[in-house]
């Protein structure tokens, strides 16, 4: 199983005036392709630190973070940027959906971006996101009109429409009910399953860890433990 | 192209997203609105403003002595007239501007103000008077002199019991001391029969006393300072198209005279009670002004009742006694004192204005000389003369005349005009009847031109002799009057220069202080200064030419400054809006942050960024300029149609007539847009880089 993301004894640690605040302290990690892996851990362990050097928001101090193959000290700003328009998906604990735009427009939003697709790709790819997260009937209101589930498969499509390899989730369920919740992580998984996209999502929920295929434990900045679990055997 | 797409529709959906894009909206409407209309209206004012000076007096181009101290200011500057070096000979000066392809005509010019004593009423009846009695002593015995006589010493008498009423009340409101006793024993002596039986025997002693001891006690006269141009009438008519005569005539060809200013003669000249009147029934019918409502029209009520002795000063005995029967008649009242009758006949509202009005012209004005100088009578005009000593002329005044379009403009009406020979007179210069005059005079008095270094001994006499006795022998020569009228000077001057007609060589060989240059094509103005300025040079004339904006002095930099102040008001305008719209988009971008972080984080380059918060400026701009030009076109061709109403006379000027009607150009909406588009667009760009750099960690971020 090739890795998308490889990460080998990596630091980051933030600049805060004189202080500098370790939040992850030699990290290794390798995740392969087609992997629903769950982060878990407490708050401040580093879960979010970790998911942003993967996506590509942010670099590490010290290390090797490889996504794709790439090196992502060796990219540019520009180059990092595309990487996380084509290899990338997100999907954000607060929904982060622009507001004056449709449920269509923003999951047309990426595919607009790359800019390399014909107006009917992108109507054909919209339409059958929207159908997979059951809201294509949804497609012309405004994120305001719909509830905090609706909105995080908006997400979830927005964060699919490319056909990424990887999709990173931070917290997806935090701000949704256990029971709306866990229908996202479904979704997620059907989706990881149909499509073999890669998922990393962090949580601090057992629950919704018990979906995921392996979950690598964070404590104060250091991987505690990667367990492998059985599809299923939580549920 | 669908990525423009999308940024339009979050850029058009964002504009009533937030509030802070409504005030931003707004700024920008009123912006352009401002820009606009202030842009079409001082714009129109610009080119009515130079159609009045162009078409009144300055033409194109205003030439005049390179040599001169001032810069020629045709409205006058501060502290009176500009010091302008006179041009020695027009002709030269005229035959140079002429070989200018682009001239059309050349008027020759001069501008001064001088002082006209009006004379108060007594010592014109008293003018009258010894008129009459000199005929009468050079032997016209005819009844109508006598009965003329009798009747002006009736009014004299009838004056001097004004003038003693008026000292009884002065007296009741001040203290004994202020009144000189000598004055009311005067007045006493003047009202008694036994000095008017004198008067038959010996009127020249009576008309002595009446000039030296009672008329300096009637305070009516005033010194008027009049405007004046000295100019070739026919070619200033011809040049200025839109001059025309009002009353009386124009100037015939060549000859010496005198054209009032409509607006001046109007304002200066007419008895200040009618006067009053028409501007107060001017206000109420033009204006619509109240008297209940308008103080200012209060007080011409108040000042009209007060200030009737005009009038009765100019009133003999059996003209009063006919204005009171008339006036009783109209009023029905049984009041007999004149000056009560006026101020109840004076005491308007704005129920019987009108007919009271009708009233004063019917019944009062007939009685009168509505115009202190009537048309076709002669002016005594006295002016300082470069050279500093006074000097008197007289002409005949014509008429008046005004600018078609201008007849209420203050400023244009400042000007009279006079003949070119007249105002050399009294501009000091000589002209060949006053040279040759003074040539015998100075050999009747036996003056001889001293050198200078010689001059002290030739005066005190060589080491102290007896100084008066030199000045006792010059001094005769020059006032004997007697003598000067001897001889070929004496027949000159006596010769009646008023009828004289002068030819074009006369006018146009002497002295002008400058000339108004009107061109064929204006639009070449600037080229056309230039190459009068060089060929001046080149030939050696010590000649200057100016744009009429430079020669309008004080005028032409108010308009200036007018400008200015707008304009220095827009940039203020601009910067402040600048600074909100800065303000503004900041704010708005922080509560972005989220959002625009998401975009990053996602795959959005920094320049997409940029470009959507940029073009969300630029829509901003669009839709509200838009709009802004939209109700600012309307607004300014629904004043185009309707015109803006000059509110005061000098604003006739800068309106060039009553009203002034704004055009709108393409460029004003052109520059208008282009102005707010491009301040919106630079007070967005700090912001818009601001928000290139929000980082996509904010994303991340959560909300608590």
């Amino acid at each position: 199983m090739a890795s998308i993301v490889s990460i080998v004894n990596v630091v980051k640690e933030y600049d805060l005036g004189k202080v500098k605040v370790p939040a992850l302290r030699g990290v290794s990690l390798e995740v392969g392709a087609g992997e629903f892996i769950a982060v878990a851990g407490p708050s401040g362990s580093g879960k979010t630190t970790l998911l942003n050097l993967i996506g590509c928001v942010d670099t590490a101090t010290s290390g090797v973070v490889k996504v794709d193959g790439h090196d992502t000290s060796q990219l540019s700003e520009w180059q990092l940027t595309d990487l996380r328009l084509h290899v990338i998906g997100f999907i954000f604990q607060s929904f982060n959906l622009v507001s004056v735009l449709s449920v269509y427009q923003n999951v047309e939003f990426p595919l607009l971006l790359q800019r390399n697709h014909t107006a009917g790709e992108r109507r054909q790819r919209v339409t059958q996101l929207l159908e997979q997260v059951g809201l294509h009937t949804h497609a012309s209101h405004r994120p305001n009109e719909l509830s905090g589930g609706q909105r995080q498969r908006v997400a979830v499509a927005r964060a699919l429409v490319t056909r990424p390899k990887l999709v990173l989730a931070d917290e997806p369920t935090a701000n949704l009910d256990s029971q709306t919740g866990a229908t996202i992580i479904d979704l997620m998984k059907e989706l990881n399953q149909k499509e073999g996209t890669t998922f990393i999502f962090s949580t601090h929920d057992a629950k919704v860890m018990s979906h995921a295929n392996a979950v690598v434990k964070l404590a104060d900045g250091a991987i505690q433990a990667r367990e492998s679990l059985v599809p299923g055997a939580a549920a | 192209m669908s990525t423009l797409k999308l940024l339009l529709t979050i850029a058009f959906r964002n504009l009533h997203a937030s509030f802070v894009n409504v005030i931003i909206g707004g700024i920008i409407f009123f912006g352009t609105l401002l820009v606009l209309v202030g842009g079409a209206v001082l714009n129109s004012m610009d080119a009515a403003m130079s159609k009045s000076i162009i078409g009144s007096v300055a033409g194109h181009i205003q030439v005049y002595s390179s040599r001169s101290k001032d810069e020629l200011a045709i409205y006058g500057q501060m502290g009176g007239e500009a010091d302008v070096e006179a041009i020695q000979d027009f002709s030269q000066v005229k035959k140079l501007l002429e070989q200018v392809p682009n001239v059309k005509k050349v008027v020759p010019m001069g501008i001064n103000g001088a002082l006209v004593a009006g004379g108060n009423t007594i010592d014109l009846t008293l003018a009258d008077l010894r008129d009459r009695v000199n005929r009468r002593r050079e032997g016209d015995q005819s009844p109508e002199l006598e009965q003329q006589i009798q009747s002006l010493k009736n009014h004299v008498r009838h004056m001097v019991t004004l003038l003693q009423r008026d000292q009884k009340n002065l007296a009741a409101l001040s203290t004994s001391r202020a009144q000189d006793p000598e004055n009311t024993e005067a007045v006493e002596k003047a009202l008694t029969d036994a000095f008017w039986a004198d008067f038959d025997q010996h009127p020249l002693d009576g008309l002595e006393f009446l000039e030296n001891r009672i008329a300096p006690q009637a305070t009516d006269a005033d010194l008027l300072y009049i405007r004046y141009v000295g100019t070739n009438l026919d070619d200033f008519q011809q040049a200025f198209d839109r001059m025309e005569v009002v009353d009386g005539q124009a100037v015939p060809a060549g000859k010496r005279g005198f054209l009032f200013s409509k607006q001046f003669y109007e304002e200066g000249l007419k008895v200040k009670v009618a006067r009053r009147l028409d501007v107060m029934k001017e206000k109420i019918d033009v204006n619509h002004a109240t008297i209940k409502r308008s103080e200012e029209l209060q007080r011409n009520v108040k000042e009209n009742q007060s200030q009737t002795r005009e009038i009765l000063y100019q009133l003999d005995e059996l003209k009063t006694a006919r204005m009171v029967d008339q006036l009783q008649k109209a009023l029905g009242t049984q009041e007999e004192d004149p000056p009560k009758l006026l101020a109840l006949l004076l005491d308007t509202n704005d129920e019987n204005f009108h007919q009271r009005y009708q009233l004063f012209y019917d019944a009062v004005a007939p009685l009168l000389q509505l115009y202190r100088v009537r048309i076709g009578d002669t002016l005594t005009i006295q002016a300082f003369t470069r050279s500093g000593y006074i000097q008197s002329v007289n002409v005949k005044v014509y008429g008046t005349y005004q600018f078609k379009g201008l007849e209420k403009a203050a400023l244009a009406g400042d000007l009279n005009l006079m003949d070119l020979m007249s105002f050399r007179d009294l501009y000091g210069y000589l002209s060949p009847e006053k040279a040759e005059e003074i040539k015998k005079l100075k050999a009747q008095s036996g003056a001889a031109m001293i050198d200078r270094d010689k001059a002290e001994d030739a005066l005190f006499g060589g080491g102290g002799g007896d100084a008066r006795a030199v000045v006792a022998q010059a001094t005769p020569g020059v006032i004997d009057e007697s003598k000067e009228l001897e001889g070929g000077a004496g027949q000159l001057r006596r010769q009646d220069l008023i009828s004289r007609v002068y030819s074009r060589d006369e006018v146009e060989n002497g002295v002008v202080l400058n000339a108004a240059v009107l061109l064929k094509d204006p639009n070449k103005l600037g080229a056309t200064i230039q190459e009068i300025n060089q060929r001046a040079q080149s030939s050696g004339v010590a000649l200057k030419a100016v744009s009429w904006q430079q020669a309008a002095g004080f005028l032409g930099q108010l308009v200036l400054f007018m400008k200015a102040v707008l304009y220095v008001g827009v940039i203020i305008l601009f910067v402040v809006v600048l600074l909100i719209i800065n303000n503004a988009m900041m704010m708005a971008t922080m509560q972005r942050v989220r959002e625009i972080g998401t975009m990053r984080a996602i795959g959005a380059q920094g320049s997409l960024v940029l470009w959507m918060v940029l073009l969300e400026t630029v829509v901003l701009a669009l839709v509200f300029g838009a709009a802004a030009v939209l109700v600012g076109s309307s607004l300014v061709l629904w004043m185009g149609s309707a015109g803006i109403p000059a509110a005061s006379p000098y604003l006739y000027f800068f309106f060039s007539g009553p009203r002034l009607f704004p055009t709108l150009s393409g460029w004003t909406i052109v520059a208008a847009a282009g102005l707010v588009s491009v301040v919106s667009m630079v007070s967005t760009l700090y912001p818009a880089i601001i928000a290139t750099r929000v980082s996509p960690v904010t994303a991340m971020q959560t909300d608590e």
